[in-house]
């Protein structure tokens, strides 16, 4: 593969799906789900920059950070969804409009 | 003798504990009340006597006098200095006039006891006496014009209550409102120059004034009144005199006093003969050195006293009522004083407020003698009618003498008081008249008044002692008169002292030797006008208890016989007084001759005079339509349509459209007010906000719905503007 | 060719995922499945683009940790059973109507055209360049994070920890205060 269109085009595209998740889903879960999504087209960008562009691996860093926060934000946003279940017995993000329970 | 105000003060205070002592216990115990009030004056009398011998026996000095003053309250600060003193001053005049007023006082209180007995408020009489004494001896012992005016007014506040004293009298009721409120209008304009004074000297003290007046304070001073810049010592001058023309019932305020009558007899001696009427003569003497300033002021006081004198001598020729007859004199002799005062005769004045003060008050005692005799039985009324007496000369002979040597006193008839003292006046005002011509006007008024009162004084005994009785029934009623100490006692002791003897000579033993002279006369020694630049040195001084006389020396006067006059005019002041003295005597003799051929010898028909003079008669009898002209030309067409002006002012205008007005300009305002307050504020303002917040809530809460997914796309919304800007 | 055989693979496997994230809404096990499809198409693009510790790593942490994480929290909040609005919230207007969907075109609009913008200047401004060899990038990824990253190093594993206690105490049950 010797240009870098496809990938920014696969990026763009999980990108725009992961807001389209984000916008559309009612489910906390599925939105956490387009975040992943989102976050992994930015990640495949860096990377993808980092072969064509200038290939000193410093989107490998970046990438592997964002895996990193990723994997905690996925901790944290889960944890949350899993205390709203207990509070609200709900998992739609429009019971969430409020901030009192 | 020490001289200190808790020693002196003890003259007032004596009979003013005595007043509050009785007001308390005189319902109970009338008669311990009535005793209290007598020990009381004879006390003030006991030490008033002691000053008085002190000055005219142990000092016998013209300047001496003690000034002790005390700080009554103080108002110092922020720069302002007001520091209201009260003191007493005792000079010659007020040794005198404290000795005169305590011993006459006490000579009426013992009187009163006889006179009041059977009265149902024999207590409260001598309870109100106590008030008064009081009053009038503080008023004597006054340092300053703001005590003077404290007294003054309590003088006439008990005036008015001793004259209203048989309430039950619509009369008397009328009489004491007539005299208060007359009274009153001079004391306005007493205030009004005492004001003048203080802001010109910056004190009230007589001594300031007199320090003010010989540093020529009031010599250019002026005072601005409706734009006019009228002379300050003028306007101070009038305003002051406007008191004693009040007070001392001089014209044309002379209409009180005859009505005042309607007091108890005794009540009428203390207090219209001798001691309040000469209240305001002695302001005018003690402010004489203020009078002097303007040139105006002097012939003016002449004037005034002239036209009274004569006038109210005119009135008494046809009274029939005793007292009336008494009532008029005494406004007749105030006018020789003010007359005296006007032409400059400073002790001549005062010698006659003093032999007037004995004089008067022995005759009203004896009239008050007479009129409680003389009980009608049919009506139960004392009578005082002059037609109803006659031939009362064999029933009461103190009464009958010691009523003759005060005649003889009043008329001016030799060796008695009145010549010594009137004779003195007139003549001074003669020579007044030499030097300025228009004093004759007040000399001419003076000396026909003068005839006027020897006739009148001699009518009225003439018409009551002497000849026929004329009401049978009532003269066989009389008891005969027999010797009792608190009816005689009084009116003989009273009746010694109108001897001219004890005034012309020389009772100090000085000049004992040269009595025949009248040129040693104590009286004239002691009593001279104020030298206003002795009192120069001690305007600034501090104050405080100081004794006068130990920062300056007074030397004993030396009597100048010739009254600071060269050798040529003493001569010709002294064939002046000659030829008044001659004068006088002819007048009164004649007076008493006329009234002699007209009511003993009956020669002379009255009814001659009444029916050719009958306009005249008639004037006399309505006392020159005063009463009418107050009544009907000043009240009536004067105050009474200002006031009913002023009420329909009150009313009309000021109630109708100030105040119903400014009700509905208040309900106007409130109206519209409520209009701003329910659309402005309430509508606008408070639903306004409520309505604005709600109409962008509406907006804003499209925006803060708490959707996530809607934050979102304004996320990317917002965040694309700025690539797409940016990039 | 197997460079691009690999690309297309897993260009299909992304598109086919996120597809299936975005539209799969009976069971959201299904839609985790999608994204696990996803998350393998881009770790086969790392592969192509020779990123081969990142594609590890990929796969590692996402299909082994995130991914499972996720399973874990659909099975404790009862999966596609809460998938209905309790509280009947979706009636404000914020939502579901016309101005919503002014809204969502405008959206769309300015995307497009941002995007056009930014992918204009970069295929204007790119020129092709000689691709290095694939080589082995974990010993200089390794060397770069404990030197000149080191800090963002240290700085994330806070981070971890941090993310692992707070998930701890907010999952914790109601009432436990222990």
């Amino acid at each position: 593969m010797n240009s870098m269109y496809p990938f920014l085009f696969l990026s763009f595209f999980m990108f725009v799906i992961g807001l389209g998740v984000m916008i559309a889903r009612k489910n906390i879960i599925a939105m956490l789900l387009g975040i992943e999504l989102i976050l992994n087209a930015s990640a495949l960008n860096f990377v993808t920059y980092t072969r064509f562009v200038n290939q000193n691996l410093d989107g490998h860093i970046m990438s592997l950070f964002i895996i990193i926060i990723a994997a905690a934000e996925a901790a944290v946003g889960l944890a949350i969804v899993i205390r709203f279940f207990q509070v609200r017995e709900s998992i739609h993000i429009d019971d969430a409009a409020q901030l009192q329970a | 003798m020490d001289y200190t105000i808790t020693t002196v003060a003890w003259i007032v205070l004596l009979p003013f504990f005595a007043f509050v002592i009785n007001a308390f216990i005189v319902k109970k115990v009338p008669n311990v009340a009535v005793g209290i009030s007598c020990a009381a004056i004879f006390g003030s009398f006991l030490l008033s006597g002691r000053i008085f011998f002190d000055f005219v026996f142990g000092k016998y000095s013209a300047d001496y006098h003690v000034h002790k003053v005390f700080n009554w309250f103080d108002l110092n600060g922020g720069g302002q200095e007001f520091v209201m003193k009260m003191g007493i001053y005792i000079d010659n005049m007020t040794a005198m006039m404290l000795f005169m007023v305590t011993g006459v006082a006490f000579l009426i209180h013992i009187f009163s006891t006889y006179y009041m007995k059977e009265d149902t408020r024999y207590g409260r009489f001598f309870v109100y006496m106590s008030l008064f004494t009081s009053a009038m001896l503080g008023l004597v012992l006054s340092d300053n014009l703001i005590s003077f005016f404290i007294f003054w007014e309590l003088m006439g506040f008990c005036s008015y209550s001793l004259i209203g004293f048989y309430y039950e009298k619509e009369d008397a009721g009328n009489a004491n409102i007539k005299a208060f409120m007359t009274t009153r209008i001079g004391d306005v304009f007493f205030l009004l120059g005492i004001l003048a004074i203080y802001f010109q000297v910056g004190s009230f003290t007589f001594v300031d004034i007199y320090a003010a007046i010989s540093s020529g304070m009031f010599t250019d001073a002026t005072v601005t009144i409706f734009g006019f810049g009228l002379p300050l010592a003028l306007i101070a001058s009038l305003a002051i005199f406007m008191g004693t023309i009040g007070k001392s019932a001089q014209f044309p305020l002379q209409v009180w006093l005859p009505d005042a009558m309607m007091g108890p007899t005794p009540c009428s001696a203390l207090i219209h003969a001798a001691t309040m009427v000469a209240a305001g003569v002695y302001l005018s003497l003690r402010m004489f050195p203020l009078y002097e300033i303007h040139p105006f002021m002097l012939p003016f006081i002449a004037t005034i006293g002239g036209i009274t004198a004569l006038g109210a001598a005119t009135i008494a020729l046809v009274q029939t009522d005793f007292k009336a007859v008494l009532a008029y004199s005494t406004i007749s002799q105030l006018g020789y004083m003010v007359l005296g005062v006007g032409v400059g005769a400073y002790n001549a004045a005062f010698m006659h407020l003093i032999t007037h003060a004995i004089f008067k008050a022995c005759l009203f005692l004896a009239a008050g003698s007479v009129i409680h005799s003389l009980h009608d039985h049919h009506t139960h009324q004392h009578v005082q009618e002059m037609p109803r007496m006659g031939g009362l000369k064999n029933k009461m002979k103190f009464t009958w003498f010691a009523m003759w040597c005060c005649t003889f006193a009043i008329a001016g008839v030799p060796f008695f008081s009145g010549f010594v003292s009137k004779d003195r006046i007139l003549g001074d005002a003669l020579v007044m008249a030499m030097h300025n011509p228009y004093y004759w006007f007040p000399a001419t008024l003076g000396f026909i008044g003068a005839l006027l009162t020897a006739f009148y004084m001699c009518r009225m005994m003439f018409l009551a002692f002497h000849g026929e009785p004329r009401d049978k029934d009532l003269y066989d009623h009389i008891h005969e008169e027999k010797f009792s100490w608190n009816r005689n006692l009084p009116l003989l002791i009273l009746a010694l002292f109108t001897l001219g003897v004890w005034f012309s000579g020389s009772l100090t033993g000085q000049k004992l030797v040269k009595v025949a002279s009248d040129k040693v006369e104590w009286f004239d020694t002691l009593i001279v006008k104020p030298k206003t630049e002795n009192f120069k040195n001690y305007q600034k001084q501090n104050w405080g208890p100081v004794d006068i006389k130990s920062t300056i020396s007074f030397p004993v006067s030396k009597y100048d016989s010739n009254h600071g006059l060269s050798e040529e005019e003493a001569h010709h002041v002294h064939s002046v007084h000659s030829i008044g003295a001659i004068a006088s005597i002819i007048i009164a003799f004649s007076g008493i001759f006329i009234a002699f051929m007209m009511y003993i010898r009956k020669s002379w028909n009255p009814g001659w005079w009444v029916n050719t003079f009958s306009t005249w008669y008639r004037a006399l009898q309505n006392k020159y339509y005063f009463d009418d002209m107050y009544i009907k030309g000043i009240i009536q067409k004067g105050l009474i349509p200002v006031n009913n002006f002023l009420a329909w002012v009150d009313m009309g205008i000021y109630d109708k459209y100030a105040i119903d007005g400014w009700e509905k300009v208040n309900r106007c305002a409130f109206t519209v007010s409520k209009w701003f307050d329910n659309i402005f504020v309430d509508t606008i303002a408070v639903d306004g906000t409520g309505a604005s917040v709600r109409a962008f809530n509406v907006i804003l809460r499209t925006f803060q719905s708490g959707k996530i997914q809607f934050y979102i796309i304004m996320i990317i919304l917002v965040l694309s503007s700025y690539i797409w800007s940016l990039a | 060719m197997f460079d691009s055989v690999l690309f297309l693979l897993s260009a299909i496997l992304i598109v086919v995922g996120s597809l299936g994230v975005l539209f799969i809404k009976e069971n959201i096990m299904h839609a985790c499945v999608a994204l696990l499809t996803a998350l393998f198409g881009v770790a086969g693009a790392y592969a192509v683009l020779g990123a081969d510790f990142l594609a590890a790593t990929q796969l590692v942490v996402y299909v082994g940790g995130v991914v499972i994480l996720m399973l874990f929290a659909v099975m404790l909040t009862g999966g596609g059973a809460a998938n209905e609005n309790k509280f009947g919230i979706e009636k404000i207007p914020a939502m579901g109507n016309v101005k919503t969907y002014i809204i969502a075109g405008v959206n769309v609009l300015v995307i497009s055209l941002v995007v056009i913008k930014i992918m204009a200047n970069v295929m204007q401004d790119y020129k092709a360049v000689a691709l290095p060899a694939y080589e082995s990038t974990v010993e200089k990824l390794g060397t770069l994070l404990v030197t000149d990253h080191v800090l963002a190093f240290e700085v994330s594993s806070i981070l971890l920890l941090g993310a692992l206690v707070g998930a701890a105490v907010i999952a914790r049950p109601i009432g436990s205060t222990k």
